[in-house]
């Protein structure tokens, strides 16, 4: 034989284990037959019906099951150390039965489970399970329409409960009533109501009456009786109607009859009166044939019946459909084929709907009271006023005439809100209020515009003006050569031009007209600008450019945009008029000369030059931190060698301008530090003092700043605050002691907040935070110069403003702490404005357009840059991203004017943001706060601002990223 | 170098991407070019004897730069693929890919001792990689642009970026400061004079400016060409006497660098040209 063997050529394996197995088998049939008896009672092995062996080891009481010969684990009794950490919890394995258990004892147990018996299941509740368990086991084998477990809705009990039994014993009988089913008046009342309201409901005549119709001949006859057993049904729970059945046959509902298929198919014969599920369910269809197929399928009601009455039309329904179609025994496709899946219209959007709240009756009165136009009119002397008063009239505008009763009703005392009730500054107050409402008032109508045009006369947009007291428009007649309805045209943008005031590209009236030579051109590049800005539809018809091709029109788009961007980048530079002839030759030099746009005027072009040239360039220097392996691949010394953090980089006055809103003060939470840091000196002595001076010191800024406070605190409520949780342990050590600063900072941005934050706050049922010690800055002991430091940090911080001056400032307080090196090496720039966080935020201003948008609706001056948000990378897109950064830079400019006091205020909403959170953080480690708060020996002072420099970049990059997560992930990675 | 020395007439034309060229860079010596477009592949030429030497294939979108070390073993490359590439020369294969830019990468350059990378990328961040480690992940990342950064330029000690915001920012490692300069036009391409003193930055206002990197100061600005809206190079020639830069009609404008007189021009290319020596 091995002889024979080797002559073979073999390949692959041979099977062994089928071989191995059917061995084992005949071993075990062998033993079962007793042939293995004879054997003594030690030398027997256990094994089970597939011959394994069931005990192993010593005194085979190795229980074959789990991880075979072990504990239940794979790693069975070798020992370990429990370790758990932060970051890698310790797993507590749960052991139960199934562990130990062989899978065919599991087969075993399945299903075995501890149950009411059914002599005593009066409510069905363990033949509901069981019938649920079955369903889920089919399910399973057939995976369905409807993933996941059946729900309970759509498995009812096989069996009868007690009390169905019991009221069938008492002669009750199926589809009987209890009650008198005649009695039931009210029912009948009822139906005749639904029915009513749905024919009044369907639009579609024909829908109702035929529905209507299918409906009578089983529903008249049928529905009485049924729905009375139903009712009686309830009451002993034997089975509750969860849904109705749907008639109604569509794509959807022949999937759902599938599912159904699935799940009482193999046991249609003991299937309990499960329904249809009422997803699919048209809104309608409430009441329609709602029981004529729910109870065809339940045949052991069928069997039993006896009143032929009741259930004849379903038997002929029945096979009427056998015939049909093989469908399921038991369902039937729906009767009616004439069904559609209804598709209801979207409402119809009113003409005159305006899509945003409006306070009814104020509001309006506003609006009459401002048909004239007031008076334009000075702002005030006092720029703070200016400021607070346009703030004012912009919300008022956005939120209605309520918002102003509500401010004025709380500021009443406070003489800065004297203007809301006709005091200093009043005349502007209205003509502010005015402009933002015609600013309001434009955004919306547009929108409006775009889709009215079409068939309502567009002699509504003169009416409007009238209606809006403008000015009277005039017709230009000088373009004949556009289009025919381009008189109609202009007229519209003679009508936007007075509404847009303060448009950023109206301001500068005669740079936007690139196209002078050209009004037809003039007036669809108008067109282009306002669609662009505007937001709202774009208007899609084509009359602007009637005798245009598709091809020269398209051109002209995108001569327009550049055209758009280079007056938003002339806004910037002002030099709107160099750019926007060259944009024409641009286009004209790529294929076709499209219009005489290069003859502009050349001397503007120089003079514009000049302007520029005096702005630009501008240097600007920042501390910035190579990362040592970049160091040494550049082969050269690590300028932050041995130093630990980043040092932090002051902000300079041109990040924070160039984007003005959420954007970070790093250095912020170093002020404070300082301010609390020699208060905590004074602290016990003048406390009190303290914070009534402080009170009074700060109302001034108070209440320019809570105009946009709500939304700070909203954010502070509603945002997440656990971005601190997943730092490094040892960080967070250190960080303890800033954030007790912070804490300090908390409390005086709180005062800052003012009542209406605290108000607000109280209204959401916020817990206000305990009142933390102020800064002193009226002490009687302190030395002159602290005391100049001190307030020098108090009013920065009140303000938000960063200015060169804080270095010099912080070295004074400083000065001899042993950790000074970081100063010193932020200082080194010299009297430079080195920051960090300021290019950072920069960077997030721009990065992060939702924060920026959020600030948009704060801060209504720059209504165009919402649009900016989305992420998209097209052409256009970043264009526009760049024309909104230039009018940021426009915005820059315009502060820029202003004096130094206005710049101040100007940076409010950062300082807010800042505030906002470190009150976040403040929650966080109040309580540490609090123990540590009395050793503040001068070693941790310097310690705490040394650390709050850290911090503090932290921050702003908590703040530069898109969202909170992100940002901590970005954290990391900088460290 | 006198006017008459400046390059007047076509030397070679070297044919072979199938699609726009993107970047066409000198090696150090002068004696190769490498090109790269929208084709995907970066090809290596003889730009002297016209001769296409090899092509470099591994991009997933367009090559948008190139540059190579200065001992010609390694290449590395950028496109929208958001990738950095970083080639052996001599096979042809891609040693390392540095992922990490979230947007498409405008620019690369190896540093002095081809051991760092720096990419530009339109994610408004420089990013640095290291050849040597095998890591791929970036060993810095500069963030503080606050748009694309178009262009990058490397000295011994400096990181110089110029970005559509508007600013040419420089970072110096040595004593890791960072410089910001705001010209207040989108920033297209930078170049450095080759004496490291100053910084010509093309803008997309159809202008270059000239940049004292110690003070800031404009020196100069030359202007007639166009450039609006594609990526152009400019240069100053190997004596800086001359500026140069391409313009969006085809032609390559020449100044002096002090007058910023167009001192020549010619037509080179029928539409959008980028790069010369």
């Amino acid at each position: 034989m091995d002889s024979d063997e080797e002559d073979f050529v073999f390949y692959g394996t041979p099977i062994e284990s089928e071989e191995g197995l059917a061995s084992r088998k005949k071993k075990a049939i062998a033993e079962s037959s007793g042939q293995l008896r004879t054997l003594p009672a030690w030398k027997q092995e256990v094994r089970d019906e597939e011959g394994r062996r069931r005990f192993h080891g010593a005194f085979t009481g190795g229980y074959s099951a789990g991880y075979y010969n072990t504990v239940g684990s794979k790693e069975g009794w070798t020992p370990q150390t429990f370790r758990s950490s932060r970051k890698n919890r310790a797993e507590f394995k749960e052991q139960n039965i199934l562990n130990f258990l062989d899978e065919d004892e599991k087969a075993e147990l399945e299903g075995r489970f501890l149950g009411t018996s059914s002599q005593f299941d009066t409510f069905g509740f363990t033949a509901a399970e069981i019938a649920r368990k079955q369903a889920e086991k089919e399910q399973k084998q057939r995976p369905s329409a409807i993933p996941g477990p059946a729900p309970d809705e759509l498995v009812q009990p096989a069996t009868e409960s007690i009390g169905v039994k019991l009221l069938l014993k008492m002669g009750w009988r199926r589809g009987r009533s209890i009650k008198d089913s005649h009695a039931d008046a009210l029912y009948d009342a009822r139906r005749q109501a639904r029915r009513a309201f749905l024919a009044f409901s369907s639009d579609d005549p024909e829908v109702k009456t035929t529905e209507s119709e299918q409906n009578e001949g089983d529903v008249e006859t049928f529905l009485e009786q049924s729905m009375d057993d139903v009712q009686s049904s309830k009451s002993t729970a034997v089975y509750k109607k969860r849904s109705r059945l749907s008639s109604k046959g569509g794509p959807g509902y022949s999937k759902n009859l599938s599912t159904r298929d699935s799940l009482f198919g193999l046991k249609s014969g003991k299937s309990a009166p499960g329904f249809g599920i009422g997803a699919l369910e048209e809104l309608d269809a409430e009441d329609e044939d709602v029981y004529a197929t729910g109870y065809e399928f339940v045949d052991t009601y069928v069997e039993e019946d006896e009143e032929p009455s009741m259930l004849r039309l379903e038997y002929q329904k029945k096979k009427d459909q056998k015939k049909d179609n093989d469908n399921l025994p038991g369902f039937r496709v729906a009767s009616s084929t004439d069904y559609q899946m209804e598709r209801f219209e979207a409402p119809p959007i009113p003409k005159d709907f305006v899509p945003r709240h409006s306070f009814s009756g104020p509001l309006e009165i506003n609006h009459k009271k401002y048909d004239v136009p007031p008076p334009d009119i000075p702002p005030p002397e006092d720029s703070n006023l200016k400021i607070l008063i346009e703030g004012v009239a912009n919300l008022v505008a956005r939120s209605g005439k309520l918002y102003e009763d509500i401010s004025r009703e709380k500021n009443q005392s406070n003489p800065l809100f004297s203007f809301l009730s006709g005091g200093t500054g009043h005349d502007y107050y209205a003509r502010k209020l005015w402009e933002a409402q015609q600013k309001c008032k434009d955004q919306t109508k547009p929108l409006l515009d775009g889709k009215v045009s079409s068939d309502v006369k567009r002699l509504t947009a003169e009416s409007r003006g009238q209606i809006l007291g403008e000015k009277p428009l005039e017709r230009s007649s000088k373009d004949p050569s556009s289009s025919v309805d381009s008189a109609d045209v202009q007229l519209q943008f003679n009508l936007t031009d007075t509404f847009t005031k303060s448009e950023p590209f109206s301001e500068l009236p005669d740079v936007e007209k690139p196209f002078k030579h050209d009004p037809a051109k003039q007036e669809r590049f108008e067109q282009f600008l306002k669609d662009k800005y505007r937001g709202g539809l774009r208007s899609t018809k084509s009359s602007l450019s009637g005798d245009m091709s598709e091809a020269a029109r398209a051109r002209e788009r995108l001569d327009f945009e550049a055209a758009a961007e280079a007056i938003l980048k002339g806004n910037q530079g002002k030099e709107s008029k160099l750019a926007i002839p060259s944009s024409m030759d641009f286009v004209a030099g790529g294929l076709m000369q499209f219009t005489s746009g290069a003859e502009e005027p050349k001397k503007d072009m120089q003079s514009e030059d000049l302007s520029q040239k005096k702005m630009y360039p501008r240097r600007e220097e920042f501390q910035w931190r190579p990362s040592p392996l970049l160091c040494k691949r550049f082969d050269l010394v690590d300028p932050y060698m041995g130093k630990p953090a980043p040092a932090p980089r002051i902000r300079s006055k041109l990040d924070s301008l160039i984007f003005t809103s959420h954007s970070v003060k790093g250095t912020e939470i170093e002020e404070p530090v300082l301010a609390k840091n020699i208060s905590h000196v004074q602290q016990s002595a003048d406390q009190d003092i303290t914070k009534s001076t402080a009170e009074s010191e700060t109302e001034g800024d108070v209440e320019v700043e809570n105009i946009e406070r709500p939304v700070d605190l909203y954010k502070a409520i509603f945002s997440d605050d656990s971005d601190d949780e997943g730092e490094d342990p040892n960080l967070k050590k250190v960080e303890n002691r800033e954030k007790k600063a912070e804490v300090a900072n908390t409390a005086l941005s709180r005062l800052i907040a003012g009542d209406f934050l605290e108000s607000l706050g109280k209204e959401l049922g916020l817990e206000v935070p305990p009142d933390m010690p102020y800064p002193s800055q009226k002490s009687k002991n302190a030395a002159s110069q602290e005391e100049n430091v001190n307030e020098h940090a108090r009013t920065d911080t009140l303000k938000g403003e960063h200015n060169s001056e804080m270095p010099s400032d912080q070295d004074t307080v400083f000065k001899g702490g042993p950790s000074k090196s970081d100063y010193v090496n932020m200082l080194e720039s010299g009297s430079a404005k080195t920051n960090a966080t300021g290019i950072n935020d920069s960077k997030s201003s721009k990065s992060n357009g939702e924060s920026y948008k959020d600030d948009i609706k704060i801060k209504s001056h720059l209504p165009r840059e919402q649009d900016h948000s989305s992420g998209s990378s097209s052409e256009e897109e970043r264009k526009r991203k760049r024309s909104g950064k230039s009018s940021r830079d426009k915005h820059e400019e315009h502060r820029k004017s202003k004096t130094p006091s206005t710049h101040r205020r100007d940076y409010s909403s950062d300082s807010l943001s800042e505030e906002e959170s470190s009150r976040k953080r403040s929650r966080h480690h109040r309580h540490r706060r609090r123990t540590e708060s009395d050793s503040s020996s001068d070693n941790e002072r310097d310690r705490r601002g040394s650390r709050s420099k850290e911090r503090k970049k932290g921050s702003s990059r908590e703040k530069s990223s898109r969202s909170r997560k992100h940002s901590k992930h970005h954290k990391h990675r900088r460290h | 170098m006198s006017v008459e020395d400046l390059p007047r007439k076509e030397v070679n034309v070297l044919k072979g991407h199938e699609g726009a060229v993107l970047a066409a860079r000198f090696n150090t010596d002068g004696n190769y070019c490498l090109s790269c477009g929208k084709d995907r592949t970066i090809r290596l030429w003889n730009p002297h004897r016209g001769i296409h030497i090899k092509t470099y294939k591994s991009h997933g979108r367009e090559v948008r730069d190139v540059h190579v070390t200065s001992d010609n073993s390694k290449l590395c490359s950028c496109g929208g693929d958001r990738q950095i590439f970083y080639w052996d020369v001599a096979t042809g294969r891609v040693i390392r890919k540095f992922r990490g830019h979230d947007g498409e990468v405008n620019a690369v350059k190896f540093n002095e001792y081809s051991s760092v990378v720096v990419s530009a990328g339109y994610d408004q961040s420089l990013r640095a990689w290291d050849c040597r480690s095998h890591s791929t992940e970036s060993i810095q990342i500069i963030d503080s642009f606050s748009d694309s950064v178009m262009s990058l330029c490397l000295t011994k000690t400096e990181i110089i970026g110029g970005s559509v915001d508007g600013t040419v920012r420089t970072f110096d490692i040595r004593i890791g400061r960072e410089t910001s300069d705001n010209l207040g036009q989108p920033v297209n391409c930078i170049s450095m004079s080759n004496d490291g003193n100053c910084i010509l930055a093309g803008c997309l206002d159809s202008a270059l400016r000239l940049l004292d990197r110690s003070t800031g100061e404009l020196l100069q600005e030359y202007k007639g060409h166009t450039n609006k809206s594609f990526k152009l190079d400019c240069c100053l020639t190997n004596s800086d006497a001359h500026v140069t830069a391409g313009s969006e009609d085809g032609y390559i404008y020449f100044w002096d660098l002090v007058d910023a007189s167009v001192v020549s021009r010619f037509r080179a290319h029928n539409s959008v040209l980028d790069r010369r020596k």
